[in-house]
Formats: structure tokens, sequence, C-alpha cells
């Protein structure tokens, strides 16, 4: 295959989004900008951080990017082709995958962990339905999980084990592009650094670009090659990772990162004091 | 310095089907007056267990046994329903995770600080709004007088924690306990309400209980730092000597698995294998044994481990510590 093909065939792009939301309060309707002119593009292995606080807009913007949500004004493109009718958009699901911030309400409660993880097959006809039981069974060993619990009901997995069934699901269609929305979140630690891990492994071999969304800077320190900082709907400063962390252009970007709780700075700080 | 607080070999145990379940097992601490203390540990570590122990609160079907919990000259053990009406929220006050539930929805801020005041204090109402007034100040709530005529529902998520704060000091207590009262807020406005924690504290002169899975955090607020694991503690001692000096498997694990603002994909996280184990799986031995790197094979499966010194006031429960000192951690 020809390189630069391949390149433009991989790219997701948001294009001078704009989304605005009517919002009644006390009678009058107000239109509340969500996301203004903001455009964002990843690159195929590319891991794309979007960091900021609740309310800026972000998530809006990764639902956009997937078709859950129309912008107000603005595209999405794929391989360098805008996505206009239902038929595009089908196709873009088939490629672009998004994995939802809680995996208590992510799961449905009443289906077997197997069914769903078939379910995604089965929607986009990707294999003859005898051979889905074996792709359940490979790609819960993929993200770490023992076959068995394609048998287990959502209620009797963990809060990590959960989060590894929803990447699972999400990487059944074998997509190009995940989009993942503060997935580490609510997390322990330790449990955080195995799916941290996780992502980090399936990108390498599955050879996947990310959407990282997080409101943790360390998280997106550690994970992502670029950071996109939004704040109040507007992207204010964006590029590689180490340059952005290390060299904040915008105050707002300052104030976050001087926010952050961290015990290397902590403990620095106060060898300094003393 | 007297502690306020001393807890001694504290026990909670739920009875379940195949016998009790020990979610807290024998915990001992002690907190002094206008000191910090962290508690920090993973979910189901047992850490709020504790917490709401210290408050009268835990659950009716949780059997609580301690050697003593030495409150200002007191057991709180030994406390009636009455004397339990005059600490909890008075001496003792806590502020919880989300403020959206510890308030009540139906009434404006307002009313439910002079009804916290008034519960413990007799006084007129005038005299109850102006201490509202007052106490909504020091927890930094703008424009008190007017604003808490609100309704929590028209207030944003950390303004209503400060509400929260507000109700903890309104009774001058001497200890508050913040039980992951920060984790719900965004970044910037937890940066805001720890500082304004950290003040309060030492400006009031009060003790304060802080529960966190945050070990950055823990470095912010901490003079003392307890690490909680499945129920127990496995390391206690000078917050800056914990965490510069980690001495127990599972603090070493959990600080190499949390990403800081100085980690890269060059420096890998090292995630702690496994998972924490069932609530009342732990049985006679360590706690950390079934993840632990660098357990001692025939000690660990049966001994639990007791309290060596790592430092001054530093304390680590750990068999491999006791057997070959900082060389043999991992």
């Amino acid at each position: 295959m020809n390189a630069a093909v391949s390149t433009s065939a991989g790219v997701l792009e948001a294009r001078n989004i704009v989304k605005t939301f009517s919002v009644r309060r006390e009678g009058r309707t107000r239109e509340v900008r969500a996301v203004n002119d903001v455009s964002v593009a990843v690159a195929p292995g590319e891991i794309v951080g979007l960091v900021g606080e609740s309310g800026c807009g972000k998530t809006t913007l990764s639902r956009i990017m997937i078709g859950i949500e129309q912008p107000t004004q603005g595209e999405v493109r794929y391989g360098g082709k805008p996505v206009a009718d239902r038929a595009d958009w089908a196709a873009l699901r088939r490629s672009v995958q998004y994995v939802f911030q809680d995996p208590f309400t992510a799961l449905c409660p009443t289906m077997r962990i197997g069914k769903a993880l078939a379910e995604p097959l089965a929607i986009h006809g990707l294999c003859a339905p005898s051979e889905r039981d074996g792709k359940v069974a490979r790609m819960l060993e993929m993200v770490g999980l023992h076959p068995d619990v394609a048998r287990r009901m959502p209620n009797q997995l963990s809060g990590g084990q959960r989060q590894r069934v929803n990447l699972a699901r999400a990487l059944m269609v074998e997509p190009k592009i995940l989009i993942c929305d503060e997935i580490v979140s609510g997390l322990d630690v330790s449990v955080q650094a195995q799916v941290l891990q996780l992502l980090l492994d399936l990108k390498q071999r599955l050879d996947l670009s990310l959407i990282f969304i997080s409101h943790d800077l360390r998280v997106i320190r550690y994970l992502c090659d670029r950071v996109l900082v939004m704040y109040l709907g507007e992207i204010v400063e964006q590029g590689e990772t180490a340059s952005v962390f290390d060299n904040p252009r915008h105050d707002y970007t300052r104030t976050l990162l001087a926010a952050i709780p961290d015990h290397s700075r902590a403990l620095a700080a106060m060898a300094d004091n003393a | 310095m007297e502690p306020v607080l001393s807890v001694e070999n504290l026990s909670v145990r739920f009875p379940g089907r195949a016998g009790d379940i020990t979610v807290v097992d024998d915990l001992s601490f002690s907190l002094e007056a206008g000191r910090s203390l962290v508690i920090a540990g993973e979910s189901g570590s047992g850490k709020s267990m504790a917490c709401q122990t210290l408050l009268g609160i835990a659950p009716g079907s949780a059997r609580v046994t301690a050697t003593r919990i030495g409150w200002r000259g007191r057991d709180l053990q030994k406390l009636s329903q009455e004397d339990w009406r005059g600490v909890r929220g008075a001496e003792i006050a806590m502020i919880f995770q989300d403020p959206t539930a510890a308030l009540n929805p139906l009434i404006t801020v307002e009313h439910q600080i002079v009804d916290a005041v008034r519960a413990h204090r007799r006084c007129s109402r005038d005299e109850a709004r102006a201490r509202a007034v007052e106490v909504l100040g020091m927890a930094g709530f703008p424009d008190a007088a007017q604003r808490m005529k609100s309704y929590p529902s028209e207030l944003s998520g950390g303004l209503r924690q400060r509400v929260a704060i507000a109700l903890a000091l309104a009774n001058a207590p001497s200890l508050i306990i913040a039980d992951e009262a920060t984790t719900n807020l965004d970044v910037s406005i937890q940066a805001q309400i720890v500082k304004l924690l950290r003040e309060l504290q030492k400006k009031l002169g009060m003790a304060l209980i802080f529960v966190t899975h945050d070990l950055g955090l823990a470095a912010e607020i901490g003079d003392d730092l307890l690490v909680m694991y499945a129920g127990h503690a496995v390391e206690y001692g000078p917050a800056r000597g914990v965490l510069a000096d980690p001495c127990h498997p599972y603090t070493r694990g959990l600080l190499r698995s949390a990403p800081t603002l100085k980690s890269s994909r060059d420096n890998p996280l090292v995630p702690i294998p496994g998972q924490p184990p069932q609530p009342g799986s732990i049985g006679g031995g360590a706690p950390f044994r079934s993840r632990c790197p660098v357990s001692v094979a025939g000690v660990c499966e049966t001994a639990r481990p007791g309290w060596s010194e790592a430092g001054p006031g530093h304390l680590v429960a750990c068999h491999r510590f006791a057997q070959d000192g900082r060389r043999g951690l991992p």
C-alpha cells in the first residue's frame, strides 16, 4: 500500500465546529456556545489529548466527531472527504469507535458480556454468527480478561474489568481510531495504570489512533503525543505534549498545571524549603 | 503534645454468610490538634469506613471494636446516643465527597446552616444567621449575606462544596474529616478547596483528616500520611518522609503506577499486577501478599506483619522490610 494514501485515508478531522445549545432559564431562551470554531485532526498512530475542565466542550466536540451530536456549523471529515449522509456516518462508525466515561452505565445491565461484545459484529455484519464466540474470546484475552468473562453479567465485574470490556467492545469492529472519554478517571490508581498500559499496548499492536479526553493532566502528559487545551468552548493552546507542559504559553494552561496535585512537585518544593 | 484523637486497634466487621467480613483490621493512629492526617488508599481499603466510625455513623450491621477510641479524654465507644449528638457535627464534623447529596435540596443554604447551629447551641435565629454569614465567609462563599438565600441547585459544584465546608465549620469543631471532599471537583476548584481547608485548619487550630486516593494530594495537604490496603494500615508516618522514602511494597507500587506531571512513555508506569483481594479473604497473613513482588515465602502467608521503624515516626508493616530493610524492596 502506498504510504501517502494510507495517511490521508486514516485521518479523522473536525473543521471549524460550532455547537450551540438553547437553554431556557427563568422563561427566557438563551443560546450557549458549547464549542466555538474548533478544529481537530488526528493522524494515523497518533494519540491526541483533549484536556479541560467540566463544561469546556471537550465531550461535546468528541460526540460531534462520531455523529452522536450534530454540529451547528462546521463539518467532520474522514479520509479526506466530508462525512455527509447516513451511509458516510455508518462507514465512519466502523472505523471510529467511542469508549464512554462511566463503565457502569455503558454496559447493558441485563446483557451477558459475550452478547454485548458480539453485538457490534452483528450490527456491522462482519462475520458469520458461528465465528462470533471465537472472536469474543480472543478479544477478551487481548484486553487481559479470561474468556469465561463472556458468560458473566456486568454487575459481576469490577470497575476496571468493566472498562476493559468497554474497550474490548469498541475494538470488536477493528476500528482505526478510538475516542476515549475520561475512561480512566473513575478507576483506582493501580487499575488506572493497568488500563493505560493496555491502551498503549493495543495501540501498538492494532496500529490505532486515539483521541483521549481527560481532565487529569498527569494522565495526558503520560499518554499523549499532542495535546489540545480547551477552555469555554475554544482551544486556547495546542502542541506537542512535552512542549505544552514544559513551556505553557496560555495563562489558562498555566493555571491548570499549577492546580494539579503532584507529589513529585510537592516533594521538590519541600526539598527546596529544607 | 497530647493527641486529641487516638484510635487504638480499631476493627470493623460485617456479618457475612461464611463468617464475619473484616473491612478495617486493627487500625491504630493518633492526631494532635492543629495537625492534618491524610488517609490514602484505593476503593475498598476501608478508609471511609474507618472515618465513619469516628462519627458514629457506620452502618447498623457493622460490628465496631476497638481497645479505645480516645477523643479529648473520652472514649467514643462509650458514648450514649445522647452524648453522640453533642459530638457529631459539633466537636467532630465531616465533609462528604458529594456535596449535592450532602445538602438538602429543598431548603436554602441559610436555612441549613441556621439549623446546624441551632442544633447545638441555644441562640436566636438572627444570631445563627450571623454565624452562617461568618462561616460562609470563612469558606470563601462570595457575597454570603445575599447568596445564602439560594437553594443548592442554584449553585455550582465548587460553591456547594464551600457550603458543605461552612456547615462543617458552623459549630467550631476540633476535628474535620474530609472524605474525598475534592474528588468530584474540577482541578482548579480542587486546588482552591485544598488550600482553603489547609488555611482554615491552621488558622482555627483544628485537626483535619483528609481521605483521598490521590497521593499527589497527600503531599500537598498532609502533615502525616497513613496508607491503607484492604482494611490494613501498611505504612504510617510524616507525609514528607513516607512519600520521599516509601518503604512498603504497596506504597511504592502506588507511586510507580501514578502518573505525575513529569512522567512520559519513555519511563513507563509500572502497574501493580492483579486485583485487590475480596474483603474478608485475607486471613492471617500480610494483606498485600497476593500482589507483592517481594513477599517472604512461608511468612507472609501466615503471619500478620507488625510495625518496623523506617525513620523518625515512619512505620512500615512489611515482613520483607523487617527482614532485609530497604535493600529488600522492589
